[in-house]
């Protein structure tokens, strides 16, 4: 079971735990690294959240107490948040969230660790490029978040970063390479190099190092969502760097790319600039990335669900074909859907239908995927095991996250539901509860064959039953807030404008008006704070169980079929002890044929299986009498 | 631990790794440049502004297409070197390819100065109608004195002024709200040649929290330097972040208060009343005495007043007495019309704009461009008209052309809008060959003479005595100017996208250089242990290579030829 007895080399501390090439290592440095990014951006929120239920109260001392009274000075107003600094960290959370916290979190950090070992591969086809993206993303990250200690502080331009109010903030900055707006754009192309460099690695990786007998359809499902995640990262991602570059150029080089004739300041006035720019070329190639950008959140978290199930069920996966091809369908589809981001943009109804037409397509596999996952359960013996717990919570969490962006994909709906919180709730549905879900069901799922160790029961179900709870009472409340009307980027949560217009608040399409749905402002701030709360037990039970944790008993503690748990816990440089040959596809559970309940993948057949007829058949005995 | 196959393929997919790489990463590029190709189509398709075309010098273009491709041969050739493992053959030919790159490079970097150093002007004309004329030349254009030329020294402020706004200046405000910029203070320290040409007005004091006395931070009449503004700015921060404390706890306790009082509401149900009103009319009052309210801004006198310069992009506006730039510091004075005036040797004259803009107008662009104000001047005014009448000879040439081929109405060929309303820089120096005299006569015998392809290889050239003779000289007033820049990205879109493609192209060429110069320089040890993996690592750098000609041979026709 040890791993030290194949590392023959010795390896110095630098290079074994900081610069190392080791995709187990760059797995977890992502891992890491990205959790820190995530509990920074769900700071933002709360702050955010506090200022929206209680807009005219300052900060708390217990969100306040890490600012310098020169920042506070500078960024809140009587200790308020102001609306300048509701934007800037309104814009944050969105960027840190999605680039430097979910997709390194589900791509990187769980392709990294899991993916070379479930195709029997003794590491990524290029290592030092793997750890190149490691660093690269970091960089990019602090740069990022170093701006929130500027003159201009972070980028405000919303996590889009839409032209042309984000070539035109901060341009009052002298040195544009110092303003907040101007580093987001050399982070951003700092992250996509880092997710290029990435996804090349992946896609190499899965192409030409499975492991003998490992074909295709014998791949593990996890492996093929990182396949297509990986060329969607490659092919998606360019266009947004040239997006990126372009908008550089606007605010370093003095361009018009996205800036058009006649922009006006009412500071500056008519602004010395060329124009002939176009904000909306912006949009189309913001969202060229923006969408299948989606499936890249989405698709490691199904990846992680997707293995899980059929390990605590004892079943096979229902539909590992029609998933397949579902999830290549999907990556297809997601590269011709993006302009339904863009509906209320003027592109025209003949464009317009044709994005809806192909969103309402895309919904096909998206279906496929999670009506199969669903089906699995049917008749599985569940155990439920913290990561099946999770499991089981993401498949209705993801529903509805799913379900309620349907509405959106119609632009009759759209007209009324865009830009208010209906939308913020719908992707919050799939991204919070349902993607977050998946990946922490990853984490209790492999964290025994990263340490050796089970993560703690009790600790564990104090972290789910509040958490399923919480992010309940947080999001569901803000789709029928975005349906009476609340507009999403609105700094104190509706206040003022319930303010100036009182009981003359009319009654819109939906019914309902802004006044009587204020005051759930208060329960979804409540939530969000005791949500974070209650993410305490699991931080101290990664901690905790490292060191204290229930010890496993064999390297292969859940039973399951796939080759990563073929290897020594932890698995050492080069994971494999032996050269590993698969037999057979990857869920196979309870076959009435075998004895034990999983016959795993990398298992030699026992029978001599020279008369028999393939797979597993009963041999053919004697010809039935004419 | 190995990983296999890096140096030979694997059977079933036939590929080393490296070669899944490469064409994975040569997938990604495309997308890269398609994102930037289809922006070049959207910004062409929706140009408010006539599309410059064919405005690049094409020749050092050609040139350069036949260097890549040249390349792009040799790098195959060295590959093929390696596999049949002749080291010094495979040595020729990455030499060669190398140094068709660095050509590449040097002449792009020729086709880049130019267009720096290439200034050009949109005019605002506030008469009926704004006219949008636009002229091209030189600013520290070299000057022609009894036939010789001197050349204009960049800082020389004398004779040939620079593109500068200059005010005659006798206060100047720093605002403390944000950090000044400090090459900026330098700056004006260094025109006005120290700093005690600057004194403080009035000594900036700010409030002692504890004793409520003034602390004096600058004295009255304190010299101009970035450490006296710092410490400014160091008072100002204090006394604002104390009183943004102060402010805090006075709001927190007015909430405390509400919340005793037995109102559990928040927001806008509590500010709304009566009750909080009163609250904060107390607290404003109690706040009183405790609050520093330190001032926001310092203010230097120049007596006597001084003239100072200004990059353009350093100010943000100006009017008669003042000017602000970037970082809100206010210099007023006496804006100086003639020192910002732009001088230029003119070698392009555009109209094309002034005549779209005549006809959604609804006006004559003919009318529209006998009112335009670059006609007003003598020489512009005599190019033009030369212009006009080899546009004379040129209708009728094509007329004649059209009659012989049988080509009618629509069919029949007509000049195009470049012909029309843009005098080329080149077309200049004819007219000037001509004598200005007999043009029309001139053109139709073909006898204008145009400078020859070596002359005019990067486009004008302002160091040459005859050329200079051709290009007139004006004068154009800050007022008149509609917008400014050299041939940067800033001056259009074209040029905006044009920089930026090349420019990812050339940092593609130079990656390309890097990559196999190391092949050239450092690869012979690898050649000595493993040759294969060697020609493995050529050809996938010679992949790449052909990636980035290919992009090149999209490039050439739609900037250049288009």
């Amino acid at each position: 079971m040890s791993a030290e007895a194949h590392d023959h080399h010795e390896i110095s501390w630098w290079k074994k735990y900081v610069f190392s090439t080791d995709h187990k290592t760059i797995g977890i440095q992502y891992g890491l690294t990205a959790g820190l990014f995530l509990l920074f951006g769900f700071f933002l929120m709360i702050v955010m959240r506090w200022s929206i239920a209680y807009p005219h109260e300052p900060l708390p001392d217990y969100l306040s107490w890490m600012f310098t009274d020169g920042w506070k000075a500078r960024w809140l107003q009587d200790g308020k948040v102001t609306g300048e600094t509701y934007n800037m960290f309104g814009a944050m959370h969105g960027t840190i969230m999605v680039f430097l916290g979910v997709v390194p979190l589900g791509f990187a950090a769980f392709g990294n660790y899991v993916t070379p070992l479930q195709i029997g591969a003794p590491d990524m086809a290029f290592p030092k490029l793997n750890m190149a993206s490691y660093w690269v993303y970091l960089v990019g990250g602090l740069v990022m978040c170093m701006s929130f200690f500027m003159e201009s502080g972070a980028a405000k331009s919303g996590w889009t970063n839409y032209s042309p109010l984000a070539g035109y903030a901060d341009s009052q900055i002298v040195n544009q390479f110092l303003a907040g707006q101007t580093q987001w754009l050399i982070g951003l192309v700092c992250l996509i190099t880092s997710s290029l460099l990435g996804a090349v690695n992946f896609i190499t990786t899965i192409i030409n190092l499975r492991a003998k007998g490992l074909t295709w359809m014998r791949l593990p499902f996890f492996v093929w969502a990182m396949l297509v995640t990986g060329f969607l990262l490659l092919l998606a991602f360019p266009p947004l760097e040239a997006a990126g570059i372009m908008q550089l150029m606007d605010r370093v080089a003095g361009s018009s790319f996205f800036l058009p004739t006649g922009l006006y300041s009412k500071a500056d006035g008519v602004m010395d600039i060329s124009g002939s720019g176009s904000p909306l070329l912006f949009q189309h190639l913001f969202w060229f990335l923006g969408h299948p950008e989606v499936y890249v959140l989405l698709l490691p978290a199904i990846a992680c669900v997707a293995e899980i199930i059929p390990v605590h069920t004892r079943r096979p996966l229902w539909g590992y074909k029609p998933m397949v091809w579902g999830v290549i369908a999907l990556g297809f589809l997601s590269f011709i859907v993006w302009a339904h981001h863009m509906y209320l943009t003027g592109m025209g109804p003949v464009i317009s239908t044709f994005f809806q037409t192909t969103t309402v397509l895309i919904s096909v596999p998206s279906v496929i995927l999670l009506t199969s996952m669903l089906i699995s359960l049917w008749g599985g013996s569940i155990r439920f095991t913290m990561p099946m717990l999770w499991a089981a919570a993401f498949l209705p969490m993801f529903g509805i996250g799913g379900l309620t962006g349907l509405p959106l994909a119609f632009n009759l709906a759209d007209l009324h539901l865009h830009d208010t919180y209906y939308v913020i709730g719908h992707f919050h549905y799939v991204v919070a509860p349902g993607i977050l879900f998946g990946l922490f069901a990853g984490v209790y799922h492999w964290y025994p064959k990263m340490t050796g160790r089970f993560m703690d029961n009790f600790l564990g179900h104090l972290h789910f039953w509040p958490s399923l709870i919480c992010m309940n009472f947080l999001f569901f409340p803000m789709l029928t807030q975005g349906m009476a009307g609340f507009h999403r980027r609105w700094y104190n949560g509706g206040d003022a404008y319930i303010e100036k217009l009182g009981a003359n608040d009319g009654v819109n399409v939906f019914g309902l008006t802004v006044l009587e749905k204020i005051s759930l402002n208060e329960v979804m701030t409540v939530s969000a704070i005791a949500l974070a709360i209650f993410q305490l037990p699991f931080l101290f039970n990664m901690f905790f169980s490292y060191f204290w944790g229930k010890k496993i008993k064999s390297d292969n503690p859940w039973d399951a079929t796939t080759l990563e748990w073929a290897t020594p816990t932890p698995p050492g440089h080069g994971n494999f002890t032996f050269e590993p040959s698969i037999y057979r596809g990857p869920y196979e559970y309870s076959r009435p044929d075998h004895d034990a309940d999983f016959f795993p993948q990398w298992e030699e057949p026992k029978r001599d299986t020279t008369n028999m007829s393939e797979p597993n058949e009963v041999p053919a005995k004697e010809e039935p009498q004419a | 631990m190995e990983i296999p196959f890096v140096v030979n393929a694997r059977k079933d997919t036939g590929l080393n790794n490296s070669k899944v790489g490469i064409w994975l990463f040569l997938a990604s590029e495309v997308t890269l440049f398609g994102g930037l190709f289809s922006g070049y189509l959207f910004l062409r398709i929706y140009a408010d502004y006539p599309w410059p075309e064919r405005t690049l010098p094409i020749l050092p273009g050609l040139l350069n297409t036949f260097i890549l491709i040249g390349s792009s041969v040799t790098v195959v050739f060295a590959w093929a070197a390696l596999k049949m493992r002749q080291w010094r053959k495979f040595q020729v030919y990455m030499s060669i390819t190398l140094i068709c790159a660095l050509l590449f490079m040097v002449l792009k970097g020729f086709e880049y100065d130019a267009k720096f150093n290439h200034q050009a002007v949109r005019i605002l004309d506030d008469g009926p109608v704004n006219d949008f004329a636009i002229i091209e030349g030189h600013t520290h254009y070299a000057k022609l004195d009894h036939g010789e030329i001197h050349h204009a020294d960049k800082n020389d402020e004398g004779a040939f002024k620079q593109n500068r706004i200059a005010i005659k200046a006798s206060e100047l405000t720093f605002a403390l709200t944000r950090p000044v910029h400090d090459s900026y203070v330098t700056d004006l320290i260094e025109q006005a040649g120290g700093e005690d040409k600057f004194k403080l007005a009035a000594s900036y004091a700010v409030k002692d929290p504890e004793s409520g006395d003034e602390v004096v931070i600058l004295e009255e009449g304190a010299p101009l330097n970035t450490d006296n503004l710092d410490l400014a700015e160091e008072g100002f921060i204090g006394g604002k972040s104390h009183d943004a404390k102060i402010r805090t706890a006075f709001l927190k306790s007015d909430w405390d208060t509400v919340r005793e009082s037995g109102n559990q509401d928040a927001g806008w149900k509590v500010v709304v009343t009566d009750e909080w009103k009163e609250i904060q009319r107390e607290s404003a009052e109690k706040m009183k005495g405790h609050l520093i309210g330190a001032a926001g801004s310092v203010t230097y006198t120049i007596d006597p007043p001084l003239l100072f310069h200004f990059d353009p992009d350093a100010v943000v506006n100006h009017s008669d007495e003042q000017l602000r730039l970037r970082d809100d510091t206010t210099i007023r004075g006496v804006f100086d019309v003639e020192g910002s005036s732009l001088p230029m040797a003119v070698d392009g004259i555009d109209l094309r704009f002034t005549a779209q803009r005549a006809v959604e107008e609804g006006i004559d662009p003919a009318v529209m461009i006998a009112g335009s104000w670059i006609l007003e001047d003598p020489d512009v005014k005599k190019v033009w008209d030369a212009h006009q009448e080899w546009l004379r000879a040129h209708i009728e040439y094509l007329d004649k052309k059209s009659k012989d081929k049988g080509r009618e109405g629509e069919d029949a060929y007509v000049p195009t809008e470049s012909e029309r309303y843009r005098v080329n820089w080149d077309q200049m120096v004819s007219y000037q060959r001509a004598g200005y005299t007999d043009i029309y006569q001139k053109a139709k015998n073909g006898e204008l003479k145009k400078p020859n392809w070596i002359e005019g290889f990067t486009g004008p050239n302002h160091n040459n005595v005859e050329f200079l003779k051709a290009f007139p000289e004006i004068v154009v007033p800050r007022d008149k100017i509609g917008f400014e820049s050299s041939f940067t990205p800033k001056w259009n879109t074209y040029y905006a996208i044009y920089f930026t493609i090349t420019g990812l192209h050339g940092l593609h060429v130079i990656g390309g250089m890097i990559v196999l110069g190391y092949y050239l320089f450092f690869g012979r040890k690898m050649y000595e242990s493993n040759p294969e993996w060697l020609a493995n690592r050529v050809e996938i750098g010679g992949l790449f290579w052909h990636f980035v000609d290919l992009v090149w041979i999209f490039l050439f026709p739609i900037l250049y030829l288009m």
